[in-house]
């Protein structure tokens, strides 16, 4: 503890307030430094304080009015300052200003194949913005055990948190979140759900696509089941979606089952199509409900043949160009698997997996332009 | 200068190469790689830093992140060790004392930066305050390299536990918080001269003297 004195006392010091109140605080100076209330001045964030403001309580007290005060400027408080008249710093109070927080609302949870829980919510309002508000995630198993509090936070988002292991399974789980600040707190409605009803997955691995012989319209897209699958006696069903390259509609075939292949048609000819899978576990230790549905699995692109003879009914975006340039590039690459060694990867697929990465990147820097 | 140079290669060369790990990187060519790595940290840090301190000052707000800002240094801000040094105190200085003033500073520095306040600010803020920790945890150890390559001892005992003076309000915490930035923010600028004057004193003179010692 330093034994020189602090030049100056401002009271209250550090307080807390709703938005909208207001204040009366004052300056006292030490009797070591020899100044007068006179001599004094307020600031508030580096503002100077008028001095209609002021009020001379003693020899050595100055106090300032400040009426219907905001939001705080940052969440560490407004700095409020008692200068001399030189402008030297003798003493500060930080104003914490703001609202207390209301219930956090929309408790969504997804596990990873019931190994983990992850919960993300939304706070109740905008305005918890000016002071710093804390978020606890609270479970509990329902008809017995204790509190418990998670403690992996912003692994989903800024309002999220993950809880990585010792999690029970077919009991259900009460879960709520709640905030606080230094003007009070607030719980969140519970949420009761069973572990095994929130399951996602991982995408399924393996995608590939390719031509179906000759056949012009259409592709054929094969995949592995993600491998976490295996133990846990689900069943899987999956859900392709595909787009034509140019394009970013996406087509969505549903009833694709659990099978691990499937034949997409009505295609275009000589179009290169980007391709996804995703996973949806269901009928998990015999239970009816599905899962959520898995991230999709990156783009995979495959082109459609086309038949040469149709020269006359081609692309009028420069498909002639197209053709021939993939003709001759089929041909290099056949000529550079006979001549050159260590490069049996590359190949027409190759090639458009090449121009899917192009425009993903196209798409990226195309964004990054428009941003204000 | 080059001649020495010239004499100790070639009494190397000739021998023969078993004599060359007396010279490994444990010894003085390394101390001086050993010494512009530190240089290059810290040049490295004191970019970090500017970063960083920018963010801080605007997470405490305005006067804090204000050019001019010049708050007074209350006694308990002292224990926060200063970079400031008579400039012939400076220049006199001892390698080992020079290196070992280094060493204690930022230890205690280090300290006092991970005490600042670790549940508010966002987590941006949060984050950067690690990642300079981690790098600033890289600067001391990389000290205690060149002490030691250079066969000074470590200084002893542990640095100040910065628990001991607490600032009594929020507004003297963030007083005190500014000057800890500033100081480190002295510190670094410093340290670049100190490791620059380190670089040039340290190597082939003292390699060809280790050959002598050795009978060549």
């Amino acid at each position: 503890v330093s034994l020189a004195a602090d030049p100056a006392v401002i009271s209250p010091q550090d307080p807390t307030l709703l938005i909208g109140s207001s204040l009366v605080a004052t300056c006292t100076v030490s009797p070591d430094f020899h100044l007068k209330a006179e001599d004094l001045y307020w600031t508030l964030n580096g503002r100077r304080l008028p001095a209609a403001s002021y009020t001379t309580l003693g020899p050595t007290t100055l106090s300032v009015a400040l009426a219907r005060l905001n939001g705080s400027k940052q969440q560490s408080g407004d700095n409020l300052v008692c200068h001399s008249r030189d402008g030297g710093i003798l003493a500060g109070s930080c104003l914490y200003v703001g609202l207390p927080p209301e219930k956090p609302v929309n408790i969504t949870c997804w596990s990873k194949n019931m190994k983990d829980l992850t919960c993300k919510w939304a706070p109740g309002t905008e305005g918890e913005t000016f002071l710093h508000t804390n978020y606890t995630l609270k479970y509990k198993l329902r008809w017995y055990g204790r509190d418990n509090t998670c403690q992996e936070y912003h692994t989903a988002g800024h309002y999220s948190c993950h809880i990585p292991k010792d999690l029970a399974l077919f009991t259900p789980y009460e879960i709520w979140v709640e905030a606080s600040n230094r003007l009070g707190v607030a719980v969140s409605d519970v949420v009761m759900l069973d572990i095994l009803d929130v399951v996602t997955t991982d995408p399924p691995s393996d995608v590939h696509v390719s031509r179906v012989g000759d056949l012009e319209d259409q592709l054929s897209v094969r995949w592995s089941s993600p491998p976490a699958l295996k133990d846990f006696l689900f069943q899987a069903k999956y859900q392709i979606q595909y787009r034509v390259e140019d394009s970013s509609e996406w087509k969505v075939v549903d009833n694709v089952g659990n099978q691990t292949s499937c034949r997409l048609a009505g295609l275009r000819p000589g179009t290169v199509y980007f391709v996804q899978v995703r996973c949806n576990p269901f009928g998990i230790y015999g239970s009816k409900k599905s899962g959520i549905w898995s991230d999709w699995s990156n783009p995979t692109a495959a082109s459609t043949p086309r038949s040469e003879r149709a020269a006359g009914g081609c692309d009028p975006k420069g498909g002639e160009q197209n053709t021939t340039l993939r003709r001759e590039l089929k041909q290099f690459f056949g000529w550079v698997k006979k001549h050159a060694y260590g490069c049996s990867n590359l190949g027409i697929k190759l090639y458009d997996q090449w121009r899917v990465w192009l425009q993903k990147s196209h798409k990226t820097r195309n964004q990054v332009g428009k941003e204000p | 200068g080059d001649s020495w140079g010239i004499f100790a290669f070639l009494c190397a060369a000739l021998c023969n190469l078993p004599a060359l790990p007396a010279l490994n990187c444990t010894e003085e060519p390394g101390a001086g790689r050993c010494i512009q790595q530190t240089y290059d940290l810290t040049r490295y840090l004191e970019h970090q830093l500017r970063t960083l301190a920018g963010t801080y000052l605007n997470y405490l707000g305005p006067p804090f992140n204000e050019p001019d800002f010049n708050p007074p240094r209350l006694a308990r801000a002292e224990r926060v060790p200063s970079a400031t040094v008579d400039l012939d105190l400076w220049r006199g200085l001892t390698d080992n004392a020079r290196l070992a003033a280094n060493y204690r500073a930022y230890s205690r520095l280090l300290c006092y930066l991970r005490a600042l306040d670790g549940t508010a600010g966002t987590a941006e803020l949060r984050h950067r305050l690690g990642h300079f920790c981690s790098s600033l945890q890289g600067l001391v150890l990389s000290i205690a390299g060149v002490m030691s390559s250079l066969g000074y001892p470590l200084p002893a005992g542990p640095p100040v536990p910065p628990g001991t003076s607490v600032a009594s309000n929020d507004f003297l915490k963030k007083m005190d918080d500014f000057w800890l930035l500033k100081e480190l923010q002295t510190w670094l600028w410093r340290s670049a001269k100190d490791f620059n004057r380190l670089k040039k004193k340290v190597p082939p003179a003292v390699v060809t003297l280790r050959l002598e010692a050795r009978g060549f």
